[in-house]
């Protein structure tokens, strides 16, 4: 009984129902430590000398004399800096040339008026239906005959429509009262303008979900890029890390591993770490919607 | 006034980047270099051999200034099998393929490899002096319909790994080494080691992942007296029979009956890593894990032939060189030097002492270095010894879903959730119906 008069303690009255912020915050503390786990061990298993044997490479006790051999191996082996720069400039390429597309598109189902829209509009979300995979040969042609086999911009191009992001600011754009746009309309505002300083102003937190989604989609894809790319200096990381990984007759040198994975999330967890504020809010702010 | 001078840039900016690309579209037609070829390859035991890749090919590269070769790396077996298709289908072959030895029949009926023949030919060479080199048990998956296809380059049999100290704390001689199923599973029961409910170490380790858990199937049935395919045509598959319910019975039975290998579908990295660890006494793994083996065992080991039910006999492993259906002349006889000179004796001795996996030509065991290193290692020995007992790698049309097909259901059984005889028989009815188009195009086709 103590324990549920503690936990309910400056609970309003009309809350009491659910569940009480000190049992969220237990929840979230365990939920927190739960995924901490694996990255831990991967820090450990990082720093962790071969002389430990392979015994210990499963504990979670860091080792009494850390070293750096494992980084020293990984970043001999893959080129990272170079991996790091090509996967930056897929991710900040695609999300780029999405912002555009799904804008417009975007404007047009929400806001405009033509023959067979919601045919069309279903038509579109039909595309998240369809497995990546399914679309490799024919993209590949697709990609080779425009002459971009082997070339990053290969890479990027069958993501430069999105119909996920097209939905998400159909979604956002309808939500904004259409007065506003009337408004804009009396002051003598172009298209263009009214969507550059009404609709896309008001649906920062959308474009920001759908950049953190984009990017670490992008930024985990494996095989697209296996197939495009040849050249090893065009590697993304994701290919590069699989050079350790990807084994076909069984034995891994687990130590190499955590250290090249280490190194291929560090930017995304710097940079969440940074924005971490951001990142929530926006996901926040556009699931109210 | 603004407008149209913004427009008057963009066409400005328009036609420079066209005249830019024309240019460099251009400038391959025109440049008189060495022939550039590419080798797709897949990373066969450990990232570091990625690195051995690069060593090779430069070297290579050095002593033919006519050609420059690039390595490129593609993935698993798998992965390099969708990625060699996918960029022939592109019309971007790649010049050369290390591809899984599996794999040559499909591709061949599919018209994706070149004939070797006319090459071996137009070097002065019978076929029988080129495959001569090669150890027969290769052959099976190099030559379809008396043509060859691939030229061998890394190739294993499975083996039989034992940790020799733990053995020996027991009261077995590891110098005898189990030779039938029987011994094996007296040996896994002594080995298995348990406290209460909870097994301290198991008895004996056998993979079980897509691309491993095929090979380690036809093992068993082949040891079991039975064949996993038809060797002789790609459209039938042997699964729902007693050599393979015998085989897929006693793996089970050596989780569910005698409780000496741990239940679950295990991945190879995970077998070795356990093996190693002293977490398991025996695996089942391929010899291209034998150098990994021997640079971290902190224990004395043994390597033995895979023991038998009723007869020895193991499949081939390992990878072929091949060169794609549709390459120009030029690059074609490049890819076919590139080809000669690394399954040459002295680079596949190079390769199979960096990898464990042993060299596919019978001359590479004649050359100094080889014959030093097997007698400071005499466990490279045995590998080749199997092979007077090993036979091809499962080979049909689509070899990847109907190899799925049966994986798919032994995982079922690993994992406690079927039994063997109703797995098998799901297994046989998804494979038949994977290879009816081709059957219905072959032997179903009446005239």
């Amino acid at each position: 009984m103590k324990l549920i008069d503690w936990l309910y303690k400056d609970t309003p009255l009309a809350t009491r129902g659910e569940i009480t912020p000190k049992l969220g915050f237990l929840l979230t503390v365990l939920l927190a430590i739960v995924w901490l786990i694996p990255f831990l061990w991967m820090v450990v298993a990082t720093l962790r000398p071969a002389s430990d044997g392979i015994n210990a490479m499963a504990e979670l006790m860091p080792s009494l004399k850390p070293t750096l051999d494992n980084v020293r191996d990984a970043w001999e082996i893959g080129d990272f800096p170079r991996y790091t720069l090509n996967t930056t400039i897929i991710c900040a390429g695609i999300l780029l040339v999405q912002f555009v597309t799904i804008t417009l598109a975007g404007f047009a189902f929400a806001r405009l008026d033509f023959a067979g829209k919601s045919l069309i509009f279903y038509l579109f979300l039909m595309q998240l239906m369809l497995v990546p995979v399914l679309l490799i040969v024919p993209n590949l042609s697709l990609v080779a005959r425009l002459g971009l086999y082997d070339t990053l911009a290969g890479v990027m191009m069958p993501f430069f429509a999105s119909a996920f992001g097209t939905f998400l600011m159909r979604q956002a754009f309808e939500a904004i009262p259409t007065e506003l746009e009337d408004a804009a309309l009396i002051d003598g505002a172009s298209l263009i303008q009214r969507i550059r300083h009404i609709y896309v102003p008001l649906s920062m937190p959308s474009f920001s979900a759908f950049a953190i989604i984009s990017v670490t989609s992008h930024w985990n894809d494996f095989l697209w890029p296996l197939m495009v790319i040849n050249s090893p200096d065009k590697r993304p990381l994701t290919v590069g890390l699989s050079v350790f990984t990807k084994t076909a007759e069984g034995t891994q040198a687990w130590g190499t591993i955590a250290a090249g994975t280490l190194m291929v999330i560090a930017p995304l967890l710097i940079t969440f770490l940074i924005f971490q504020k951001r990142f929530i809010s926006s996901f926040v702010t556009s699931g109210i919607k | 006034m603004l407008f149209s001078r913004r427009l008057m840039f963009g066409l400005a900016m328009a036609s420079s980047l066209a005249a830019t690309l024309a240019g460099a579209l251009a400038v391959p037609a025109m440049a008189e270099g060495p022939t550039e070829i590419d080798l797709f390859f897949p990373v066969p035991v450990d990232g570091k051999l990625a690195r051995d890749m690069g060593t090779l090919i430069k070297e290579f590269n050095d002593g033919h200034p006519d050609i420059k070769a690039t390595a490129v790396y593609t993935g698993s077996y798998d992965d390099t099998l969708i990625k060699t298709r996918a960029a022939i289908k592109a019309g971007k072959p790649p010049s050369a393929v290390i591809m899984s030895a599996n794999f040559l029949l499909d591709m061949q009926i599919e018209n994706e490899l070149t004939n070797l023949d006319a090459l071996i030919k137009a070097d002065g060479t019978t076929k029988e002096q080129f495959l001569g080199q090669f150890f027969p048990a290769l052959q099976g998956n190099a030559v379809i319909n008396r043509s060859v296809y691939g030229v061998p380059f890394h190739n294993s049999t499975p083996l039989l790994y034992i940790n020799a100290d733990k053995a020996k704390e027991v009261g077995l001689d590891p110098s005898k080494p189990p030779q039938t199923w029987a011994e094996l599973t007296d040996w896994a029961k002594k080995l298995t080691k348990r406290e209460g409910d909870k097994v301290t170490q198991w008895g004996i380790a056998i993979p079980c992942a897509y691309d491993y858990c095929g090979w380690m199937m036809e093992t068993l049935t082949m040891s079991n007296g039975g064949r996993y395919y038809n060797e002789e045509f790609g459209g039938e598959v042997y699964y729902d029979t007693p050599s393979m319910l015998g085989a897929l019975t006693w793996w089970n039975d050596l989780v569910y009956k005698h409780k000496v290998h741990a239940p679950g579908a295990t991945p190879g990295p995970a077998v070795s890593t356990s093996f190693i660890s002293g977490n398991a006494a025996m695996m089942m793994l391929s010899t291209g894990s034998l150098t990994y083996v021997r640079d971290n065992a902190k224990f004395n080991y043994k390597v033995a032939f895979i023991p038998r039910n009723v007869r020895n006999a193991v499949p081939i492993g390992g990878a072929s060189l091949i060169i794609p259906a549709g390459l120009e002349a030029g690059k074609q006889k490049a890819a076919w030097t590139l080809i000669k000179w690394m399954t040459s004796p002295e680079k596949s001795a190079w390769w199979s002492r960096a990898t464990g996996y042993f060299a596919p030509n019978m001359a590479a065991y004649k050359t100094p270095e080889m014959v030093d290193f097997l007698n400071k290692n005499p466990d490279a020995k045995t590998a080749v010894e199997q092979l007077d007992v090993a036979k091809p790698w499962f080979a049909t049309y689509k070899t990847v879903p109907v190899r799925k097909n049966l994986e798919d259901e032994v995982m079922l059984v690993l994992n406690g959730k079927k039994q063997p005889k109703e797995a098998l028989v799901a297994a046989q009815k998804a494979a038949d119906e994977t290879l009816k188009p081709y059957n219905a195009d072959t032997s179903l086709k009446l005239p």
